[in-house]
């Protein structure tokens, strides 16, 4: 055995002859890049950590003060609601338009696509300033039946609240990106599964509800997870509408106290807290569907595995 | 005239781009008939077996399947397409078996079995899910009713497709290379459960390498090369005594 393999501790190299060969771990070699590293990581943290601590003007005070005042936790309320309006509707309209993309009827699969390309290729915060600003372009707008008579004049300006703005403008944004995913995960479906269906006679809406979107999900969920992360930071642009989630609520503390820094961090603070929660169970979901999705694409032939077993 | 059973096509042209896929096919199978197909990979069996599954569109020629003209309707100058209710009406009477079986993984065997009926010709589900039961003890599947596709071997995982395509009570039956993608052990179980339904008097149309299986089971054996039908007769001909030279060298390699 050669001399330099495994004997990183030459104390115990007696010990190590008594043992049986065939019982022996094998270690491996720690490049000195592994040192280097860990001393940066330690330098770094170290540094951190002490102007944390020094510099006063991060007033940790009144970080704490204002940590759980009631205008920060409506704020934080109003965040929380705003990205659950925004992921559901945008998942509704997502799918919508994911399935028209996959449409064979080229117009209808040219409008989802014109649709996708519009509100991916704009920036939100542009997007959302529009909406905001809508009134400007059409003042008022007539629901009805045409050539009826019947019809109900609508004030847009009225109609467009901050808030309602904030809600279409992250939804329709969101809508874009959502039923891109849908599509990867329509694509992921295998070519075999659908000819299977037809071969059944399977008519179109059969096919899509009973085979394809079931066997997207495993695709589709964890990323969605992922976008509602985003969601969730991506709420603070509609602090520019003056929307009082949490970002402006703290903005609105900061313009009156001028304690700019600590109440920044009391918002990081927040959104970090709640990006966490939901990366619990955003990873769980994530194990869970790579489960399914492990066992539905291994069509190949494998041996059986007994009921409750693991899968590979 | 009731044409069911029957496959029939004179003339059956298939092309990608510049390939010519199949060339000029004709087929004469009657009800309760076995043909397999056999021949080099790349030969057109497969397509044509898509083709009379509707699966793939055909480029020119007359294709029957029951009777009928699969997917479209004859006028004075050309095929024009069916709607999409009538092209399913005919496809539910044509069972295909495919060679990566193709099961919904998301649903267990019974499941996959009761699809079509349920989903398709709209069975209650409770009459569904016996039939289902009884389909799977004749493929030698009982008990496997709760188990995903995952939790069964290859083999079981084709019988498990073949009830599934019975289910719909087909008059024809196409399988498409059904034992290629199977461990060889798990090979006897599948064409066991085609013997007995050859037995029956399904009319079978089945693409596949294995010889003995169409020495045993056909009545007409196809051997197609290049898009083309090489020759065909019945087996003791084709497989035993074949007259083309391309069908004599290919089956020195196989046997």
């Amino acid at each position: 055995m050669a001399p330099d393999i495994g004997v990183l501790d030459k104390s115990r190299s007696e010990e190590a002859k008594a043992m049986d060969a065939t019982d022996k771990p094998r270690l491996h070699r720690r490049g000195p890049l592994e040192y280097v590293a860990w001393a940066v990581c330690v330098l770094v943290a170290g540094g951190l950590a002490h102007t944390l601590v020094t510099n006063e003007n991060y007033q940790w005070d009144v970080v704490g003060q204002y940590f759980t005042a009631p205008t920060i936790l409506e704020g934080l309320r109003l965040t929380i609601v705003l990205t659950i309006l925004a992921m559901v509707f945008g998942g509704i309209l997502g799918m919508v338009v994911a399935v028209m993309r996959a449409s064979t009827v080229r117009p209808v699969q040219l409008l989802a696509s014109g649709y996708i390309t519009f509100f991916r290729g704009t920036p939100v915060l542009v997007q959302l300033i529009f909406w905001f600003n809508i009134a400007a372009l059409y003042p008022n707008i007539a629901v009805g039946i045409p050539f009826t008579g019947i019809s109900q004049a609508v004030d847009v300006n009225a109609l467009m609240s901050a808030t309602t703005a904030a809600i279409i403008g992250l939804s329709l944004n969101e809508a874009a990106y959502l039923a891109e995913i849908i599509r990867g995960g329509f694509a992921s479906v295998d070519k075999g599964q659908i000819e299977a269906a037809d071969s059944l006679g399977m008519s179109a809406r059969t096919k899509l509800f009973r085979v394809i979107i079931p066997q997207a999900m495993p695709t589709v969920v964890p990323a969605t997870g992922n976008q509602m992360i985003g969601m969730f930071k991506e709420t603070s642009l509609v602090s520019v509408l003056g929307v009082a989630e949490l970002l402006q609520s703290t903005q609105l503390i900061y313009a009156r106290t001028y304690q700019t820094i600590p109440l920044l961090i009391v918002a990081c603070l927040w959104y970090l807290i709640m990006t966490l929660a939901l990366s619990y169970p955003q990873s769980l979901i994530e194990k869970r569907y790579s489960l399914v999705k492990s066992r539905v694409s291994s069509e190949a032939a494998v041996d059986p595995v007994p009921l409750g077993g693991e899968a590979r | 005239m009731n044409g069911d059973g029957t496959v029939y096509a004179r003339g059956l042209r298939k092309c990608y781009g510049d390939r010519v896929v199949l060339g000029s096919i004709d087929l004469d199978v009657e009800c309760g008939e076995i043909v397999c197909i056999i021949g080099p990979s790349g030969s057109g069996k497969s397509t044509l077996l898509r083709c009379i599954d509707g699966l793939e569109e055909v480029d020119r020629g007359i294709l029957r399947v029951n009777g009928e003209d699969l997917g479209f309707v004859e006028t004075e100058t050309a095929y024009r397409a069916r709607n999409r209710k009538e092209v399913a009406m005919q496809r539910t009477r044509i069972g295909m078996v495919f060679q990566q079986f193709n099961l919904f993984p998301n649903m267990t065997a019974r499941e996959n079995v009761m699809a079509g009926p349920v989903l398709v010709k709209g069975v209650a589900k409770k009459a569904a899910a016996s039939r289902a039961d009884s389909l799977l003890a004749d493929v030698g599947l009982s008990g496997h009713g709760d188990h995903y596709p995952w939790q069964l071997s290859g083999g079981q995982k084709q019988r498990v497709a073949i009830a599934r395509a019975l289910a719909m009570d087909p008059n024809v039956m196409l399988f498409d290379e059904p034992t290629s993608a199977l461990d060889p052990e798990r090979v006897g179980e599948v064409l066991a459960v085609m013997k007995g339904l050859a037995g029956r008097g399904m009319t079978m149309l089945v693409a596949t390498h294995e010889m003995g299986f169409a020495k045993e089971v056909a009545d007409t054996v196809m051997f197609m090369d290049g898009g083309v039908v090489v020759e065909q007769g019945p087996p003791t001909e084709v497989l035993g005594n074949p007259k083309e030279a391309r069908t004599q060298k290919f089956l020195e390699k196989v046997l």
